[in-house]
């Protein structure tokens, strides 16, 4: 499994993530949560090995994430990243297939399995039926799902999202985040999700990571994490914290300040 | 935007197959019907039968010599050359992630004009320097351009083209500067030659072309999946397992020994690697296993139709065919920049 000991990332003299240490748990969906600025992406690229820590080390069933070719990394972790660049015209089956490059090989075609594979995300995300649609004629919710059929139809054993429900609407965020839960369930697969719904984190998550100025400030479940104090520390913005009435998952509510 | 209203949903191997194979049969007949055009028509039964390789065919001897000493080396070069272009297009243009990528508009092009200028000055006699230095130009042209476009937030396709623009100047004035090292005699031909020129070629440089153009279009071919989530962004190719910094480099030194070859063999012919590329792409969908060897096939049959016009309109005189080409891509370059 993917863990990130003690990291630490620098941009020239600014640190950006500071002695972070995280062990995603198989089956479980960690968010991580913090104001801007605080480090939530670069932590997510880094836990892909796309950005190389100053200090610490990523590692991938026991060896450093750079000792893998980057296949063997994609066929373990998936990312959800933020929008993809559509300069030219490719339709949805096609995008999601990209999802197979790492299982099928850089050269070649795909084969029977990695059609079927990207047909049955296609269905979970809703998206039956745009097979033969252009990336760039859907709506953002549209093309937002696409992205996380590409990256369910990896396959992988760790998920990385990076504000994966950003242009979804109420029904659709939920949807998503419960395919993403049952994946990790049925699969024993782990999730690191960042987000800034913190109700949806809340509803969604196993364990919380929350961040600010590059730093830990606190983790552990959603109820011992999402509290009035420590977000109203973190976020400079006093909040309520009550219990769902059906859930009994944290509620957060802000108190905006008047004027 | 895409003509095709029944557009498939992905590419498959037998539908590429099929692409192929109806360019190639496309090619063959273009070949056949451009080898009759020229200052003197031919028959075109009985060129058919000559270049099947019977010998009574009803050709006279001068027929004969037109067909197989003047128009067939030219064609085949255009061939190569219209082969080189168009894949050529279709990988930097997949790699930039930008339609109006195209090597004479990058100043790749004029990076390899430079290179062979230089070989033809200092190395005259030695044939072979020609396309090495042509293709060493378009390599260095190319880092150049990467180089420049990219700003802090990645290359975008206005801030690539006034790259390009900046590097096709300064070339510009350094063929200026080598052309007056040369003498007044050779100078007439030279200015023919830089825009495109598929008369003076010699057997060793039209097999060089063809040599470059099998491994050059090979190279991008079995990049092309890679190329395919390139296409998306480098970090999302990554993310996908590719290996971004390897395919590309791959892509640049394949890309540039393309334009190094045609360039080398017969100057600057522009704009096919623009509009071979938009139109296999408008008609088949912008999956690279398909477009770049469809590309490289449907430039040649372009490159073919543009020198037999070339020959042809003003006969017995002679149009360079960079000239022909411009005349279609210049618009097309214009309708895609304003989309």
């Amino acid at each position: 499994m993917l863990e990130a000991k003690d990291i630490t990332i620098n941009y020239g003299d600014r640190t950006a993530v500071a002695n972070v240490s995280l062990l995603p748990q198989a089956g479980e969906i960690t968010i991580i949560i913090g104001p801007n600025g605080a480090g939530k992406s670069t932590l997510l690229r880094a836990l892909n090995g796309s950005v190389t820590p100053s200090r610490g080390e990523i590692t991938l069933d026991g060896r450093s994430i750079f000792s893998y070719a980057r296949r063997a990394v994609a066929r373990r972790i998936a990312v959800v990243a933020q929008e993809a660049d559509l300069r030219f015209p490719i339709t949805v089956m096609e995008f999601v297939l990209g999802g197979r490059y790492a299982l099928s090989g850089a050269w070649g075609w795909e084969s029977e399995k990695d059609i079927a594979v990207a047909r049955r995300v296609l269905r979970e995300t809703e998206l039956e039926g745009f097979e033969h649609r252009l990336m760039n004629e859907l709506s953002g919710g549209e093309r937002q799902r696409a992205v996380l059929a590409r990256a369910l139809a990896t396959e992988a054993n760790v998920y990385l999202l990076d504000e994966p429900t950003a242009n979804l609407d109420l029904a659709h965020q939920a949807t998503m985040l419960r395919l993403i839960r049952q994946r990790c369930k049925s699969e024993k697969c782990a999730a690191v999700v960042v987000t800034h719904d913190l109700n949806l984190g809340a509803e969604f998550a196993d364990r919380v990571m929350l961040l600010k100025d590059g730093r830990v400030q606190s983790t552990g479940t959603p109820r011992e994490v999402l509290t009035p104090d420590l977000l109203g520390k973190v976020f400079n913005l006093e909040v309520l914290v009550d219990a769902h009435p059906r859930t009994s998952a944290p509620r957060i509510t802000p108190v905006y300040p008047e004027g | 935007m895409r003509m095709n209203p029944a557009r498939e949903a992905y590419t498959t191997v037998q539908r590429t197959a099929l692409v192929c194979g109806l360019l190639l049969l496309g090619l063959l007949v273009t070949f056949v019907i451009a080898s009759t055009f020229g200052s003197q028509r031919l028959p075109l039964s009985a060129s058919l039968c000559a270049l099947t390789g019977k010998s009574d065919c009803g050709l006279s001897p001068e027929q004969q010599a037109i067909l197989f000493d003047l128009r067939v080396p030219r064609i085949l070069l255009a061939g190569a050359v219209g082969m080189c272009l168009a894949a050529a297009g279709a990988g930097y243009q997949a790699l930039l992630r930008n339609p109006l990528a195209e090597p004479y508009l990058l100043g790749v092009s004029n990076g390899a004009a430079v290179g062979t200028m230089a070989a033809l000055v200092f190395f005259g006699t030695h044939e072979w320097s020609r396309p090495l230095l042509a293709f060493a130009g378009a390599l260095a042209a190319t880092f150049v351009v990467y180089r420049l476009a990219r700003g802090h937030t990645g290359a975008s396709p206005e801030r690539l083209i006034l790259a390009g623009v900046i590097v096709t100047t300064f070339l510009s004035s350094a063929i200026v500067f080598i052309t007056t090292l040369m003498d007044a005699t050779r100078i007439r031909s030279f200015t023919f030659w830089l825009l495109g020129d598929l008369s003076g070629t010699t057997t060793s440089l039209l097999s060089i072309a063809f040599i470059a153009a099998a491994i050059g279009v090979a190279v991008l071919v079995i990049n092309a999946r890679g190329l395919n989530l390139m296409m998306l962004g480098e970090r999302d190719a990554f993310d996908l397992g590719v290996e971004v910094s390897r395919v590309r480099l791959t892509v640049f030194v394949a890309a540039s020994l393309l334009v190094g070859a045609s360039v080398a063999s017969s100057g600057s012919v522009g704009y096919v690697g623009l509009v071979v590329p938009h139109l296999v792409r408008l008609s088949f969908g912008s999956d690279n296993r398909l477009v770049l060897p469809a590309a490289a096939i449907a430039g040649a049959i372009f490159v073919i139709v543009a020198d037999t016009v070339a020959r042809t309109v003003i006969a017995p005189r002679e149009l360079p065919v960079g000239a022909i080409t411009a005349l279609i891509g210049a618009p097309l370059f214009i309708y895609l920049l304003k989309r």
